[in-house]
């Protein structure tokens, strides 16, 4: 443990540029039952690119619509309030999760190719375990390692130690969190505690890789802990650490998940994550 | 699925726990590479008749039809695997890399091809440069030094 680091840490978590404030002012109104489509129009009249996103992500075949999309209103009515609140998430991340990451060895693009496929695999287990699902799991699946953004530079700083923390059986977050104090589950939950994110969210964050030792386990926490392992698995965002995490089979009993099902989510995520992902590779 | 012929270098990113096999003929100078995500294509036959390389059973066979069909002969055969990774812990569920794996090896077996190599197993995920003028495959995984298989 190095206390020293959880300072800087802390007050990088503090400077982390936060988003756009179009976008939480549409999150807001997409949350609130008494909003109309008129206020999110007005807001986005003035935010060219996140329009034009949401439409590209409107027409996309992930979402469904039969119709042809061409106006912010039209989107609204086709696809409602909580879709619509999934495609301003994702419009506006894109631009934080597009960067290089330096200490997990992820180049731009990759993760945020990892953060949509976590978010498609996601949600494809909803649908295979037909399970009741919060709306919240597709945001908290798309920011699950935010954290690593803050902490890369501090992971590449002491890789060596990590590594060697790493060892046989340790998963890398462990590792993390005895070289450096803290691992990017935990600081990914403290950024988003701090944008004033739902309680939910923020445990689905910060319990990705842990989701026995959160107070309240819950299916969003188990649900992105395996779809993460699995996008991993088959090839997804799996950086300089690979696949040193560890499934918890706790989660899956949980959730009730046969092997064969994770395989059949498999082979359905990938060609998903590329079409969502792809929409965005004009704008690097 | 890619095949290549003199000069190519067949490249696959980040395999995890999918299986990379590539087959070479260095007589003809010509050579291919599977990257194949999961062992059984009955788990999706939709996916599997659009994508049959998404799967060991289906994606091994075919790209040894297509080395035959550029002209390689199975007597000269080079074959290396790479890949079929696990994460940490005991969980079965998630070892689709090792299941992987028994299902190459039982295929191979079955029609008499031996591996030459195998980089397989473990944590990392493997990078692999296949350079089809030589047939050297070059493996790297995150910070581990590059070495040839």
């Amino acid at each position: 443990m190095t206390p020293g680091y959880v300072d800087d840490i802390i007050s990088d978590i503090k400077s982390f540029p936060s988003m756009s404030d179009a976008a939480l002012k549409v999150l807001k109104l997409v949350d609130d039952p008494k909003s109309t489509a008129s206020e999110i129009e007005e807001i986005l009249r003035y935010e060219p690119s996140i329009t034009a996103n949401i439409l590209k992500l409107t027409n996309s075949a992930y979402f469904g619509v039969p119709t042809k999309v061409a106006s912010i209103r039209q989107a609204i009515v086709l696809l409602g309030w909580e879709k619509l609140g999934k495609l301003v998430m994702t419009t506006c991340v894109n631009a934080v999760l597009d960067k290089p990451v330096r200490g997990y060895d992820l180049s731009p693009g990759e993760l945020w190719q990892h953060s949509i496929a976590v978010s498609v695999a996601a949600e494809l287990l909803v649908k295979e375990l037909n399970i009741d699902a919060d709306n919240e799991i597709f945001t908290a699946a798309l920011l699950h390692d935010l954290g690593k953004l803050v902490l890369g530079d501090y992971v590449k700083e002491d890789f060596s130690a990590i590594r060697t923390a790493a060892g046989e059986g340790t998963p890398f977050q462990a590792a993390e969190r005895r070289v450096l104090g803290t691992d990017h589950a935990e600081v990914g939950g403290r950024l988003l505690e701090l944008w004033s994110f739902p309680e939910s969210l923020v445990r689905a964050v910060r319990w990705h890789h842990e989701p026995d030792s959160a107070e309240e386990p819950g299916a969003i926490i188990d649900l992105i802990h395996v779809a993460d392992v699995l996008c991993l698995m088959i090839g997804l965002g799996a950086g300089t650490e690979g696949l040193q995490y560890k499934p918890s089979p706790a989660a899956t009993k949980r959730l009730g998940l046969k092997p064969r099902q994770l395989e059949l989510v498999a082979s359905q995520t990938l060609q998903w994550a590329n079409e969502l992902g792809g929409i965005f590779q004009g704008n690097r | 699925m890619k095949m290549g012929r003199e000069g190519d270098v067949v490249v696959t990113h980040a395999l995890g726990s999918c299986l990379g096999l590539m087959i070479y003929d260095p007589s003809i100078k010509v050579g291919g590479m599977l990257h194949a995500m999961l062992p059984m294509a009955k788990i999706n036959p939709q996916k599997a008749e659009a994508n049959p390389y998404m799967f060991v059973d289906t994606g091994v066979v075919r790209l040894f039809k297509e080395i035959y069909r550029l002209g390689g002969k199975k007597s000269r055969l080079v074959v290396k695997a790479a890949g079929c990774a696990s994460p940490i812990g005991k969980d079965e569920m998630f070892k689709i890399g090792k299941r992987n794996y028994t299902v190459l090896k039982k295929l191979l077996w079955k029609n008499n091809v031996l591996l030459d190599a195998e980089a397989v197993g473990g944590t990392v995920s493997r990078t692999v440069h296949f350079h089809i003028s030589t047939g050297q495959i070059l493996i790297k995984s995150g910070q581990h030094q590059e070495f040839s298989l």
